[in-house]
């Protein structure tokens, strides 16, 4: 409103796309819709090159040139005109309005003029003209030049925000994810109030590439049929206060990196809810109750609050204006985008470990503890194996061949394993790698294991190595092993070992 | 950048001691003649920051065999010496040699340590298999155990991870999104052949652009052929029901299609992919023509032809390994230096303990295999190569597809818009990554294409090494 009446007094040239449902007080100078002329107006049209000159305003006097009547009258006064002359030849002004001259154009009928001469200028350019101003940032291009200014100031800063909650600072990214989205799953998931404004289409220049899909309706995409997503509504309504909190200190924002975790937990870091004991008292924590072991360390001391009442069923207006102030509320504060994974404890690791190896089918390979002992029953017969292979090399080809055998059996189990525990290995695959090599000991003997078995001797005495020791899955990483337990039978006799028979043995 | 002139060279082991890799820890000089002695010891300048790195080496060290001479394996460069000397081995039948080397990489390789221990041991993978004939098992077990652990949920979070930190794959999209939007710009009936296995992450910045661009938001046909029909093909349901609700959403009406099953991309037809008359159609293909066989690679072309498409655009990694299959050792030392680059690109774009750079690693094993191990014998009528279709992967770089795509094409170039898209796009990532447009075509029998600027498309770089090929063709 403000604005409004200011430039009305004045006489700013900015078109005014707010309708005016006021009635203006007396003396001001009234302003129609756009598009919605005066009917007593002079309709006045211009060709386009006399639409895009410069300067149309010309000084009688010394000709020169203006972009606008009020600069070319404060120019007159300068001239020193007699007061005769200082006058407008007409007593009152008749308004004009103009018309778009481009024939295909709403703007070309005289019912649909626009009333202001700079403000038909930049339609004419925006939807007729050439783009010649260019966005270095996101290369988007326009053709008022004010236009272009304006999106520079704001391009790279804006922060795109997903129905899930995931926040983007690259519009390209941010499209991709919502595509594939989960929370984009629902037939009648729409774009909110706030993925348009994320989406810049506030001003009028967006207004005008507005795509279908965006009908502008604050749709809430959570309706009470809603079934999977009542819980990240009732998170949702709850994040303008969480979000209070979560902007001290909260470095962990990018929920991708959060692996195994829902979709709902990306909303925020679970960390620094948990941290916050003021939280519990809003019932944040039932949701997040049950979760993945990520959080599990933390999760302890939370306990069921009662979930306000009627929440699940409180979509629509409410629900959007509190996820408007949630977003303007992320997008000043939220400043970085920050990447990095959680990085875990180690008890954390062991945790995991643990699970997975309590859930695994086959413990013999993926307890961690287990699996060196599974080693260490082959690595004794290797070790008297070392000792004798030069006398006993009939002793030793049957060793090979219970260690064959052995390794046929940790093969298999590997195999299983690794088919059927695969994904739980994937996720947390990582984190036994970390345990594995914070446990330097253990890494060590690992790999002294892996020397031993892996000596094989051949019929001719000469000593073969068998190898690939990692290829069957020690070390849990559920790489299926390239070789089945046939092919390691191989390895114990030197014949057809590893099929080189084509190849000349030659020293 | 624009402008640089790069040479089209084939590989080398001299490439691998230009100073500016510094995926090489140290440039050392000379190649070693005998594999352990040579090794000099200098510092890791190149550690990541993990764990990893630091213990595997010094207890590898502790239990290496007393070879006399041996230098501690913790130093640059020793995987390729010794993956190059095993492979040279190979190629000379050298028994004990091949046992010895294999041996030795298996005990300093691993998947979990840096570039080199990495490197180490998927390449031993593919040497393993090379020198007993088992890659096709190989290969096939891998699979079925990739596809054991695939879901939508785990392959959308790789691709879209990858995505987001790599400009890998996002720069052939842009590219070629951006020459489709131009092609078919004013038509109102499009259809968009995709031949790769992108999961359709190529397609939502486009459908944007269709909603965002006109007033009179054009039809889109979206037909997609898978290539990997194992890995991928499971998911594409899902995938394709996202994309009709993001279009939905968009406002872009949309359809969908899925062609499975083709072992023999020269097989599509124009009945097949269900090509209208009115249709203005786009052929998109995304690593797809690697996997092609060579002797059919022409034919592919032509059936491109056939479909009358307005643009065909190819995206392509840039490796030679065509050019030298009868020659294993050089086969092998490309797909070793196009490897490590990769490798050292997935390094320094994840987090150290990212799980989906792993993913991403263990993908490239297969593809290790699929390009070293997974031939059929040239040299004979051999059975198996019958299976082998769809398994080998025979890359060209992208000079060499140019040469074939000009059979039945002319070169699009791409537009100024087009380019500043991709600049803007390399901006947004981390540095490292540049754009560079090749020289214009000079010669006599070129003389036409001398004003032809981009003459056969713009490659993306990592550290002044162009690993990635976009193209645009026209009929």
């Amino acid at each position: 409103m403000t604005h409004r009446m200011r430039a009305t007094t004045t006489f700013s040239q900015e078109q005014n796309p707010n309708p005016n449902p006021k009635p203006n007080p007396v003396g001001k100078k009234k302003r129609n819709l756009p598009g919605t002329p005066d009917p007593d107006a002079e309709v006045i049209a211009l060709s386009p090159t006399t639409l895009m000159a410069t300067n149309r305003f010309l000084c009688e006097i010394c000709n020169k040139g203006f972009q606008r009547d009020q600069n070319l009258q404060l120019h007159r006064r300068g001239h020193n005109l007699p007061w005769k002359l200082k006058q407008r030849t007409n007593k009152e002004v008749k308004k004009k309005v103009y018309i778009c001259p481009e024939k295909t154009c709403v703007h070309h009928g005289p019912s649909r003029a626009l009333g202001d001469l700079t403000g038909i200028k930049k339609h004419f350019s925006r939807k007729h003209g050439e783009k010649k101003w260019k966005c270095d940032k996101c290369s988007k291009k326009y053709a008022v030049q004010s236009d272009w200014k304006a999106h520079s100031k704001t391009c790279g800063t804006r922060e795109y925000k997903c129905d899930c909650g995931t926040l983007f600072s690259r519009k390209d990214s941010f499209i991709t994810h919502r595509a594939f989205c989960d929370a984009l799953a629902d037939e009648s998931a729409r774009f909110t109030n706030i993925e348009a404004a994320n989406l810049n289409l506030k001003n009028e220049e967006a207004l005008q590439s507005l795509p279908h899909g965006f009908s502008g309706q604050n749709v809430s995409g959570f309706g009470p049929d809603f079934n999977g997503m009542n819980t990240m509504n009732t998170a949702d309504q709850q994040r303008p206060r969480l979000s209070l909190w979560m902007n001290q200190g909260n470095p962990q924002m990018n929920p991708i990196d959060m692996a195994g975790l829902p979709e709902i937990m990306q909303m925020g870091p679970p960390g620094n809810l948990y941290g916050s004991s003021s939280m519990l008292n809003y019932g944040v924590s039932s949701q997040f109750v049950g979760t993945s072991s990520a959080s599990n360390s933390t999760n302890s001391n939370l306990s069921l609050s009662t979930i306000p009442v009627g929440q699940k069923g409180e979509a629509g207006g409410n629900k959007t204006n509190m996820v408007e102030t949630l977003s303007s509320i992320y997008s000043e504060s939220q400043n970085k985008q920050s990447k990095p994974a959680t990085p875990m404890s180690a008890t954390a690791l062991l945790q995991k470990a643990a699970q997975m190896g309590s859930t695994s089918s086959n413990p013999s390979i993926f307890n961690a503890s287990n699996s060196f002992g599974v080693m260490s029953s082959s690595s004794s017969q290797t070790t008297s194996f070392n000792q004798n292979h030069n006398d006993q090399q009939s002793q030793s080809c049957q060793n090979l061949k219970q260690l064959g055998n052995n390794f046929a059996s940790n093969t298999n189990a590997a195999a299983v394993l690794g088919n059927s525990n695969y994904s739980s290995l994937r996720t947390s695959s990582n984190g036994f790698d970390q345990l594995m090599l914070q446990t330097n000991g253990k890494q060590n003997e690992q790999v002294q294991l892996k020397l031993q078995p892996g000596v094989v001797i051949g019929s001719n005495g000469s000593m073969e190595h068998s190898l690939t020791r990692d290829f069957l899955g020690v070390g849990g990483r559920g790489a299926c092993p390239p070789f089945y337990p046939q092919e390691l039978a191989k390895f114990a006799s030197m014949e057809s070992a590893m099929g080189l028979n084509q190849f000349s043995g030659n020293q | 950048m624009d402008t640089t002139l790069y040479t089209n060279y084939n590989t080398s082991t001299a490439k691998d001691n230009q100073t500016h890799s510094n995926i090489y820890k140290q440039s050392s000089n000379g190649e070693a003649a005998a594999i352990v002695t040579d090794m000099q010891s200098s510092t890791n300048s190149h550690q990541p920051p993990s764990q990893n790195n630091h213990t595997h080496t010094s207890t590898s060290l502790s239990c290496s065999t007393s070879d006399p001479g041996d230098q501690p394996p913790g130093t640059g460069k020793w995987a390729s010496k010794l993956l190059k000397e095993c492979a040279r081995a190979i190629s000379e039948r050298d028994s004990s040699k091949i046992h010895h080397l294999l041996w030795m990489l298996n005990e300093l390789a691993s998947p979990y340590g840096d570039c080199d221990q990495k490197l180490a041991s998927y390449f031993l993978q593919a040497l393993f298999c090379k020198a007993t004939e088992s890659g096709q098992r190989c290969y096939k077990t891998l699979i079925s155990v990739a596809e054991k652990s695939h879901s939508f949920d785990s392959a959308r979070k790789l691709i879209l991870k990858f995505q987001e930190v790599s400009p890998w794959t996002t720069f052939g999209h842009v590219a070629s999104n951006g020459v489709i939007l131009e092609a078919l710009e004013g038509e109102t009936k499009l259809h968009i052949i995709d031949i790769s296995n992108t999961l359709c992450t190529q397609w939502p910045t486009l459908l944007e652009a269709l909603a965002t661009r006109n007033d009179e938001t054009p039809h889109l046909k979206l037909t997609v052929v898978l290539t990997n029909t194992s890995i991928v093909g499971s998911v594409m349901k899902e995938v394709g029901q996202r994309m009709e609700k993001f279009a939905r959403l968009m406002g872009v009406p949309f359809e969908f299609n899925v062609i499975r099953g083709i072992n023999r991309l020269c097989e599509l037809s124009k009945e097949g992919l269900g090509v209208q008359e009115d249709e203005a159609i786009a052929v998109n293909c995304i690593g797809a023509m690697r996997r092609v066989e060579v002797e059919e690679r022409d034919a592919v072309i032509r059936m491109f032809q056939s479909l009358r498409p307005r643009i065909v655009t190819v995206v392509e990694e840039e490796a030679d390994v065509s050019s030298t299959r009868n020659d294993f050792v050089n086969s092998f030392e490309e797909c070793l230096r196009f490897y490590t680059i990769y490798f050292d690109m997935l390094e320094e774009s994840f987090p150290p303990t990212s799980n989906e750079r792993l993913m991403l690693e263990r993908e490239c094993s297969r593809s290790i295999l699929r390009i070293l191990a997974c031939d059929g014998d040239h040299h004979e009528e051999n059975n198996t190569s019958i299976e082998s279709s769809g398994e080998c992967e025979r890359r060209e770089r992208g000079s060499q597809w140019a040469e074939r795509l000009k059979e039945g094409f002319a070169t699009v170039g791409f537009s100024d818009d087009v380019v500043d898209d991709v600049k803007a796009l390399l901006k947004r990532y981390r540095t490292g990554w540049s754009l560079v447009l090749p020289p214009p075509q000079q010669g006599g029998d070129n003389y036409h294409h001398h004003h032809d600027q981009y003459s056969s498309g713009i490659y993306l770089t990592w550290k002044e090494d162009p690993v990635v090929w976009a193209s645009a063709w026209k009929p």
